[in-house]
């Protein structure tokens, strides 16, 4: 059956003049289809405006009297063993809880629901939002790390480029007292490039760096800082002054972060006299 | 003619009377007696009946006034139906009973007509009145069958000895029609 024929069927029902088997299936359709529910209360006020076609009559005043009456003695049966007796007038009940239909049962269901289903999103909000923030400082942590060893590798490849270079020379520093079994080699070639490569140093304190000297004759020449990781391995990349090329002692000391022109910490590793 | 406001107080009534307002229930069952009363007089054709079953109707409506929802129609619409209902069903246990028969030789009961301040009824009724006048007989007669004395359209293709169809169509063009004459005179009827 179409949608058409059932919305013809409608006005017959609002007169409950469809016979039975129809009125079952147009029950089935509304059911369904909140158009012809929609469509049906409007024929259903066209036809109770045929109860104005009848002739008005009064009934007997002790039809009120007896409604009323019953209404009374029902709400008293409602309310047999309640302690509080409410005193009433004539005309006033005690307050009746009125009965709620299933249409009002369910839409509290559906209030706490959508309220549980909130809260739970909510939740769950909160979560993804911790993770995505746990993940993205992960991520910065990693991409650090990253770059950390990116640079050490870099610096790594440098020195062996500046070892397998033709004329490379290699001096050694060995450790002072200040770092008992530390050690490192400085490779430089021919241009000056040079690479030091330390191992077992302390760690430099917060605000300090290893600083590397070049000394030729009693006068210190300042090379670049360093720190080393948390291993102790250090290494790092200088432009060794020309006049250090054939005659310079090498040195470590500890300095401020930023460097120093002339040497004002401890000296950690020298190459020798 | 102040249709909203009435419609509106009907409403504020019965959800009142939903919360056990004894008082709310008597202003609706003075509002609305005598409409209710002359259709179950119509229909069951007896006072004593009508009245017994007037006073069924009102305490339907103290226990079921929850259920009333003003979005699916107008407090008129939902006691008229809720009087007519149960009208039928008494009139179709008195029939099995073989008390009532004589269905086309009605006795009018003792009626009088609307009070003074129930103008916007006697309003609304002169319309239907006129409404159902510019019906066609068969149509008209097919609606009033099926309202008042509650017969189904098979029942009523048999008590006129027209085909099945036949009365279907009818039915429809009347209230179709009669929809039509009541819209374009008023927007008190709720359609």
């Amino acid at each position: 059956m179409i949608h058409e024929e059932y919305k013809e069927m409608l006005s017959a029902h609002a007169l409950a003049a469809l016979d039975h088997d129809a009125a079952n299936v147009l029950n089935a359709h509304l059911s369904q289809c909140a158009t012809c529910r929609d469509e049906l209360v409007q024929w259903n006020a066209a036809a109770a405006t045929l109860a104005l076609a009848a002739s008005t009559a009064e009934p007997s005043p002790k039809v009120r009297e007896r409604i009323l009456d019953r209404i009374r003695a029902e709400a008293q049966n409602a309310q047999p063993d309640s302690a509080v007796k409410v005193v009433a007038g004539p005309q006033v009940l005690p307050f009746k809880q009125p009965p709620r239909n299933v249409w009002q049962s369910i839409g509290s269901l559906g209030a706490i629901a959508a309220a549980v289903i909130f809260a739970a999103l909510l939740v769950s909000l909160i979560i993804l939002w911790k993770q995505n923030r746990d993940a993205h400082v992960e991520l910065t942590k990693l991409s650090n790390e990253t770059k950390t060893l990116q640079e050490d590798l870099e610096r790594k490849n440098k020195a062996l480029q500046i070892l397998a270079a033709p004329g490379t020379r290699m001096a050694e520093l060995s450790a002072t007292n200040m770092a008992p079994g530390a050690s490192a080699k400085l490779a430089f070639d021919k241009n000056g490039h040079a690479m030091l490569m330390a191992k077992g140093l302390p760690a430099a304190p917060r605000g300090k760096a290893y600083q590397l000297w070049y000394i030729v004759g009693n006068k210190p020449m300042p090379g670049k800082v360093f720190t080393p990781d948390s291993t102790g391995n250090g290494v790092l990349e200088d432009q060794m002054p020309a006049v250090a090329m054939n005659s310079a002692v090498f040195a470590v000391t500890l300095e401020p972060a930023s460097g120093m022109p002339t040497p004002t910490g401890a000296i950690y590793l020298h190459s020798g006299s | 003619m102040q249709p909203e406001q009435a419609q509106t107080t009907d409403v504020e009534l019965l959800h009142a009377v939903a919360h056990g307002d004894e008082r709310a229930l008597a202003h609706i069952y003075d509002r609305y007696r005598v409409v209710l009363f002359g259709l179950l007089v119509r229909i069951l054709n007896s006072r004593e009946e009508a009245e017994d079953v007037l006073q069924e109707v009102f305490l339907q409506v103290w226990r079921r006034a929850a259920d009333f929802d003003e979005k699916r129609g107008r407090p008129f619409t939902w006691l008229v139906t809720l009087a007519r209902s149960r009208a039928i069903d008494r009139l179709r246990a008195l029939a099995s009973r073989e008390r009532v028969a004589q269905a086309g030789a009605r006795e009018e009961s003792e009626q009088i007509s609307d009070a003074a301040s129930d103008t916007i009824r006697a309003e609304q009724r002169d319309l239907v009145t006129n409404a159902l006048a510019q019906l066609p007989d068969e149509q008209k007669r097919a609606l009033m069958l099926a309202y008042f004395d509650g017969l189904t359209q098979s029942e009523i293709a048999t008590r006129l000895g027209a085909p099945l169809g036949t009365v279907k169509t009818r039915m429809r063009a009347g209230m179709t029609k009669l929809r039509e004459l009541l819209a374009n005179k008023s927007e008190s009827f709720g359609f």
